[in-house]
């Protein structure tokens, strides 16, 4: 695997991995914006911009946009975040140049008006696909509980009003200023040629014009609320709990992605033997999710009303039971080698490669290889799981619970 | 792109299928054991679901945390399913490991313990699962879309109904896996980086155990009702809609698939275009085909406000209804190469080869080579297509909904 570089004058950076036994190729625009970047007034643009990109130029309406993805044969997505739009598309080798110079084009769209108020009805029905999604949706009202006024509790997909009171001015002047070339990064992963893709990026987006582009990182304790809402058509009770852990660009994020395994890997973990192994939840899963500046374990945990209770006291247990014991070595042997066998199989395609290059240079300005990866999560030892135990206090967490009305159980 | 299939039979019947890759460290396996919901006995329905998850606690000499704590000591990314045909157990891990691996689930498959005590956590959870899918109307329409499409028991739900997995024991759930855990019948397929010739000695060594005999057909039944309601007081009317169609064995096979492509194969293909981009009535709108060995059928969902439930699923009934009319050659061109690609890009992932060639063998008796679906696909074209079309039209829609409103079908 090589690693490659080119940064444009304009400040946009043009990363690759080429590895030459892939059958395919990928490669991602990945803008760093996000719901963090809005405010109250145009909440839910980043995600929205995400979808109107794809409607398309001054030369090139919706339909001619989808018809030449779809021409090349392309697996494509773009997915918007707190903060990072990520666009990607997989294809056969021979089709990458083509497919890269479609998204350069769809970079700088027109956001005509018609297109604007069409995709809004779309925008609402993905908002009620959500409200119809209870795993979702409680850790998004969770996140928000969580961030408070911070600004990483933003709504990613924004509500039913703000979409509805959102104008196409405010849209063009976020875009303006969000995806500018020196907050942008391509990257490619797979089997291509890099000098042929780096000539292309400086081609086609050399003359993208460089903006002022600010982000407020500052790191985040978190609330240790409690909230509980009803939703007469719930059978269940959804819990999300979230606490603080490391950030993206701390090299303790290994250690708090091993700790997130010993506690919450949906097979083996503590969660897993006490809550799932016993029938109490039928699902319970930990994990990190490290930010710019800030980071925080999430936990997801689905039972009946009848156990919510017990739920919570085993939860509790299994806090304290950390927080004065911390983790063994047994323990950390196991989630070391499910951590690495994830990595290698994650690896193995240029479109998860793609991720794990975008966002590393992103976050940390640096290319980091799978071994890399492989060596700082083999190092990683009890006392540096113990330490981030006793300075993050997991069981110091926000909680949020969506559940039926029927239940008696409403205490949180 | 180039496939090498290799295969052995054990001697108790085994069927072990292989698929090399090169350039990769890991490897996945799987055992496709015909014990799914469709080959269980009637009275039974989730009975598999209890079993899934029984077998994995504890095996042979190991109790259930011993058990769990191997398979975890391994680092696998273990997976299981309960599909209309089988109850598919397996992993995807670093090849190192296969071997020691292969030991842990030849005795989950062939000395389970099956405890009294953890059976009734098993049933537990697996009521649990049934229950959940209440808040998740999404995969409930789909499983409902299923059971009555199909005729029964093919259909059958894949998670259970409530009555009769509460009246499952140990003793009767016991005596299902006893008969349905048939190892001759089982199918076994890997696909990564491994060594063929040790992995059929350890094979043989492990399942040294005797040919058991086929158990019998079963015998279908009616299909369900045309059009099924649930209500949910939610946000959206989840649609979903089957017509039949070719099976995967039939000679039209491929234009079956390049109609559904024409249909649905990206944003570019007429659902998307019709339902979202002119009409912005949905977020999520898609079809696929959807086939079991004895029946197949085109499968469609879209999630809508009940505003515009009764136009949503008008526009997508129309749009099946119109592809006979004609079929451009730029749309059979889109098709080909999203089929192409997708199935070259899938092959990347040792886990989904590994499923390909197992659900191949099923139910073709026998595994495609890449060229070959390659081939298969390249040979079809807008008129082929077409005369499928006006021969096997799409009509005879099972349709269910789950929602505040009902829709009507005209």
């Amino acid at each position: 695997m090589e690693f490659e570089k080119r940064i444009l004058d304009n400040g946009l950076a043009v990363i690759s991995e080429v590895n030459g036994f892939a059958q395919s190729a990928a490669v991602g625009f990945f803008v760093k914006t996000g719901s963090r970047d809005e405010t109250k007034q145009i909440s839910g643009v980043s995600h929205f911009l995400e979808h109107m990109l794809f409607k398309g130029t001054e030369k090139l309406g919706p339909l001619e946009v989808n018809k030449a993805f779809d021409r090349l044969g392309a697996q494509f997505n773009a997915g918007t975040g707190e903060e990072n739009t990520v666009y990607h598309a997989a294809v056969l080798p021979e089709y990458l140049a083509d497919v890269t110079h479609l998204w350069t084009e769809l970079m700088r769209p027109a956001l005509r008006d018609g297109d604007f108020n069409m995709e809004k009805n779309v925008i609402k029905e993905e908002i009620a696909m959500y409200e119809d999604t209870p795993s979702f949706d409680v850790i998004d009202k969770c996140r928000s509980l969580y961030f408070e006024s911070h600004p990483c509790g933003n709504s990613v997909l924004g509500t039913r009003e703000s979409i509805d009171a959102l104008t196409p001015k405010q849209m063009h002047d976020y875009f303006t200023s969000r995806y500018s070339p020196n907050n942008m990064t391509v990257a490619f992963a797979g089997n291509f040629n890099w000098d042929k893709m780096a000539e292309l990026i400086a081609q086609l987006c050399g003359d993208w014009r460089r903006q002022n582009v600010f982000r407020e990182t500052a790191d985040y304790a978190g609330t240790i609320k409690a909230e509980r809402i009803q939703k007469k058509n719930l059978v269940r009770e959804h819990i999300c709990l979230i606490s603080p852990a490391v950030s993206m660009q701390d090299e303790r994020r290994f250690a708090a992605s091993l700790l997130a395994t010993i506690v919450g890997d949906n097979v083996g973990s503590r969660y897993f033997w006490a809550l799932v192994d016993k029938a109490l939840a039928e699902t319970a899963t930990m994990q990190r999710e490290s930010m710019d500046g800030t980071g925080a374990f999430y936990s997801y945990i689905r039972c009946s009303s009848e156990n919510l209770q017990k739920v919570l006291e085993t939860v509790k247990d299994i806090f304290e039971n950390l927080d004065g014991k911390g983790v063994t070595e047994a323990e950390l042997t196991t989630a070391r080698n499910k951590i690495l066998s994830a990595l290698v199989l994650k690896n193995e395609i240029p479109m998860g490669r793609l991720v794990s290059l975008g966002f590393n240079w992103i976050y940390l300005g640096e290319y980091r290889s799978t071994e890399q990866d492989i060596a700082d999560v083999k190092a990683v030892t009890v006392d540096d799981v113990n330490s981030l135990i006793r300075q993050f206090k997991p069981g110091r967490f926000t909680k949020f619970i969506l559940g039926p009305d029927s239940t008696k159980t409403n205490q949180t | 792109m180039a496939s090498k299939l290799d295969k052995h039979v054990l001697k108790n019947g085994m069927v072990i299928l292989g698929e090399p890759m090169e350039a990769v460290q890991s490897v996945a396996f799987g055992f496709m054991l015909p014990a799914g919901a469709s080959r269980l006995p009637d009275g039974c329905c989730g009975a598999a679901n209890i079993i899934e998850d029984w077998i994995f606690r504890g095996a042979a000499d190991m109790n259930n945390r011993a058990l769990g704590d191997a398979l975890d000591s391994l680092g696998l990314n273990r997976f299981s399913s309960v599909g209309s045909g089988h109850l598919s157990i397996g992993a995807a891990l670093e090849a190192e490991n296969l071997a020691a691996a292969l030991e842990l689930y030849a005795k989950i498959t062939r000395q389970p313990r099956l405890d009294d005590e953890l059976f009734e956590l098993a049933k537990q959870l697996a009521l649990d699962h049934l229950a959940g899918l209440d808040d998740d109307p999404r995969h409930k329409v789909m499983l409902k879309l299923k059971e009555q499409f199909y005729p029964q028991p093919l259909g059958r739900s894949t998670v259970g109904e409530a009555a009769q997995l509460k009246s499952l024991t140990a003793e009767k759930t016991r005596q299902l896996v006893k008969q349905h855990f048939n190892l001759s019948r089982t199918i076994f397929a890997v696909a990564g980086r491994y060594d063929f010739d040790a992995l059929c000695s350890q094979m043989e060594r492990l399942f040294d155990t005797g040919p058991q005999e086929e158990s019998k057909e079963i015998e279908l039944s009616e299909k369900g009702s045309k059009y099924t309601h649930i209500h949910n007081d939610g946000a959206q009317v989840h649609i979903a809609l089957m017509t039949p169609t070719v099976k995967p064995s039939d000679e039209q096979y491929y234009n079956a698939r390049m109609a559904v492509s024409v249909l649905s194969g990206g944003m570019s293909a007429r659902l998307f275009t019709e339902v979202r981009e002119k009409r912005g009535l949905c977020y999520a709108i898609g079809a696929s085909y959807h086939g079991l060995k004895e029946a197949a059928g085109i499968l469609c969902y879209a999630g809508t406000v009940p505003q515009t439930a009764q136009q949503t699923l008008d526009v997508i009934i129309q749009q099946f209804d119109r592809l006979k009319d004609g079929i451009s050659e730029q749309e059979i061109a889109r098709a080909k190469i999203g089929l192409e690609s997708a199935l070259i890009m899938s092959s990347e992932s040792s886990a989904s080869r590994a499923a390909r060639i197992a659900s191949d063998y099923y139910v073709l008796g026998r595994v495609r080579s890449l060229d070959e679906i390659k081939e298969r696909i390249e040979q079809t074209g807008a008129e082929s297509v077409q005369r499928f079309l006006q021969q096997n039209p799409f009509e005879d829609y099972t349709v269910v909904t789950v929602g505040p409103e009902k829709v009507a079908l005209k």
